[in-house]
């Protein structure tokens, strides 16, 4: 089913409308919430959507042989949708970061009544994913993010597909993210990062479509009497693991390594090149061995911006007796 | 005056971009207080930037004077993000990222989230007390008001009164506050005023001498500047909490005309603008005073969502302490 949880009416446009596409089975326990697009230009997990609802509507209408819903799965595949109709991050209107406005203000600015509104539809889930690409600039390995995961979350995690997942440390701002707030709820919920903003990687994208699929079939609000829900090997990482490598000078960023490549301490990351010469201004290494899981994607750096992050091992600061 | 960059950065041209304090040192061995004046965190809001330009002007000329006047220390950050008001923009360029959403805790560690932490550290070993100035988004205009999160209050109104405000408006705790420099630097006990006037890329003269006039007062009521004329009197501001403040907002999208001016009282029944459809020429929204009081916020941008603010009106004082 395709409804409208929010309208949005604009002076001399149409109306823009935010919707939500639901599936049940005949006796819903449990739902199983996805929310992406929270920024206009994450257009993987856009597309990625659009798969999952391809193949839930399939399943609905028992063309998809074996599978049979079971529970509740409700999609919102395109939240930031002005930004979204604008090919940018932000809605430049309020240049708010929607995903820093939950759980939203339904007396609030727009973007306050969207994260509301999504807030809202989402909030009486039992389990949830946000889907996400790398930040503006860089490409993610496609990478699991999850804060202080049980042993139900981690179970969750281990259904998706991708081998890492990265425990991020609490913030302010991150207490203002969607995930935040479902978990903050009891929803056993995972970030799934990966590719890069303002692409669409369809090798990428089928992947986690396997993933999602997967992770509805363990949760049990889909079934398939021809298929059982795998378990993946997924390592967790907190913030310690994690090695940024920045730029020692500024200029052309030339990569040398790719996301989702295992480095070895002293292996270069890339090079950093005069913008005029190219002569080399900077050669930056890996500390440790390690994991590359995001990488600086857009060539023109400043100095000292992170160019990369590896996951390695943790760092002790004393003789851990 | 001594100059000194608090952090650089290489451009990827080649330039170095470099955060600058003016120092404006005491006479005495042990400064009476260290006061420091904040402006530019977001690149579109001019005012404060203006108005440190006053302050280096007026404590230039009274220290080549009366050196003696200084009895304290006085810092001035006139140009927190450089790049971003060189192209009149609120946001760090190139990532979109708001500088006053990036302390108090691990919020990665991008070039703007750097360039804040060693804002914050250098105001916490440099001052005891902190002014940052902040205009109004493009949406509103607001006359000179002082902005303090309760619970604070009660070190803070103390100062804020000599500041010549015309508000002084306490407001409950949020969390989209705790990334902000003025939250965390309370939270460090460093007393720091968040100061909010006029609108984002303009200049208004009258509400910079207000506030020119309110921050040598605050400097001659601190004890750091005593110089051999004091500076003449100022006015004491209304003092509001929320529950004094009524918000008016638009209920429809549309054009807001406004009819009044900022800074003036309004009684219960004016009308303070108008809400039209451009397309078809009809009145969409009366905009009436819903109660007698001082016009203290009013709608800059004509171009209204539903939920947009379009005035505040401080109904009645209130006595805070």
């Amino acid at each position: 089913m395709k409804e409208t949880i929010f309208s949005i009416p604009a002076p001399l446009s149409p109306t823009a409308n935010l919707v939500k596409f639901s599936w049940e089975g005949m006796h819903p326990k449990e739902t199983f919430s996805i929310v992406a697009g929270l920024h206009g230009d994450q257009l993987n997990s856009i597309y990625l959507c659009s798969q999952l609802i391809q193949f839930l509507d399939a399943v609905a209408k028992g063309i998809e042989p074996g599978y049979r819903l079971k529970g509740r799965v409700q999609v919102i595949p395109a939240a930031n949708l002005l930004a979204l109709q604008e090919g940018t991050r932000l809605w430049s209107f309020d240049d708010l970061d929607m995903d820093l406005t939950f759980p939203g203000n339904a007396q609030g600015e727009l973007a306050e009544q969207i994260a509301d509104a999504v807030f809202k539809h989402t909030v009486d889930s039992q389990y949830g994913i946000v889907l996400h690409t790398a930040a503006d600039h860089y490409e993610d390995a496609p990478h699991l993010v999850c804060l202080n995961p049980d042993s139900v979350t981690k179970d969750l995690a281990r259904s998706l597909g991708p081998e890492i997942a990265r425990k991020p440390e609490e913030s302010p701002a991150f207490r203002l993210k969607l995930y935040y707030r479902w978990i903050n709820q009891g929803i056993k919920a995972v970030i799934v990062s990966a590719g890069k903003p303002h692409q669409l990687n369809q090798p990428l994208c089928k992947t986690l479509f396997s993933g999602l699929v997967n992770a509805l079939l363990w949760t049990g609000v889909l079934t398939c009497n021809q298929k059982k829900p795998r378990k993946h090997t997924v390592e967790f990482f907190d913030s310690g693991c994690e090695q940024l490598i920045h730029a020692g000078a500024a200029g052309l960023f030339i990569p040398m390594a790719k996301p989702g490549a295992s480095l070895k301490k002293g292996e270069k990351v890339g090079e950093v090149v005069d913008l005029y010469t190219g002569a080399i201004l900077d050669s930056p290494v890996a500390s440790a061995d390690g994991s590359l899981v995001t990488l600086r994607d857009y060539p023109i750096v400043y100095q000292k911006e992170p160019l990369a992050v590896l996951l390695g091992k943790r760092k002790f600061r004393f003789w851990p007796f | 005056m001594e100059r000194q960059a608090i952090v650089s950065y290489q451009t990827p041209s080649g330039q170095t971009v470099k955060i600058i304090k003016h120092s404006f040192l005491s006479i005495r061995r042990w400064p009476v207080k260290r006061v420091a004046f904040v402006a530019g965190l977001h690149g579109n809001e001019l005012e404060g930037i203006y108005l440190c330009h006053l302050l280096t002007r007026h404590l230039r000329g009274l220290q080549a004077s009366q050196p003696e006047a200084f009895k304290g220390e006085v810092h001035i950050y006139p140009a927190i993000n450089p790049q971003a008001i060189a192209t009149g923009n609120r946001l760090w360029p190139f990532f979109s990222v708001d500088m006053n959403r990036l302390l108090g805790g691990e919020n990665g560690k991008s070039l703007p989230a750097q360039i804040a932490g060693a804002l914050l550290d250098d105001l916490k070993s440099s001052a005891n007390i902190v002014v940052d100035f902040h205009a109004s988004n493009l949406h509103l205009n607001e006359v000179p008001q002082i902005r303090i999160i309760d619970g604070f209050h009660k070190k803070l109104i103390p100062l804020a009164v000599h500041c010549n405000t015309d508000l002084v408006w306490v407001h409950p705790p949020s969390p989209v506050f705790e990334s902000t420099l003025g939250y965390n630097l309370n939270r460090a006990k460093v007393r720091a005023l968040i100061v909010e006037s006029g609108t984002c890329l303009r200049l208004n003269c009258d509400f910079a001498n207000s506030l020119f006039n309110g921050m040598l007062n605050l400097l001659y009521q601190t004890g750091v500047l005593v110089p051999a004329e004091p500076p003449p009197p100022v006015e004491h501001p209304l003092m509001v909490q929320p529950s004094q403040v009524a918000l008016l907002q638009s209920a429809h999208a549309g054009l807001f005309v406004g009819h009044t001016k900022l800074r003036q009282h309004v009684r219960k029944g004016d009308t303070l603008g108008e809400v039209i459809d451009p397309a078809d020429g009809g009145l969409l929204q009366k905009v009436t005073a819903p109660e007698t009081g001082f016009l203290f916020t009013l709608r800059e941008h004509p171009l209204v969502y539903p939920g947009s603010p379009l005035a505040r009106i401080a109904i009645k004082e209130t006595d805070l302490l």
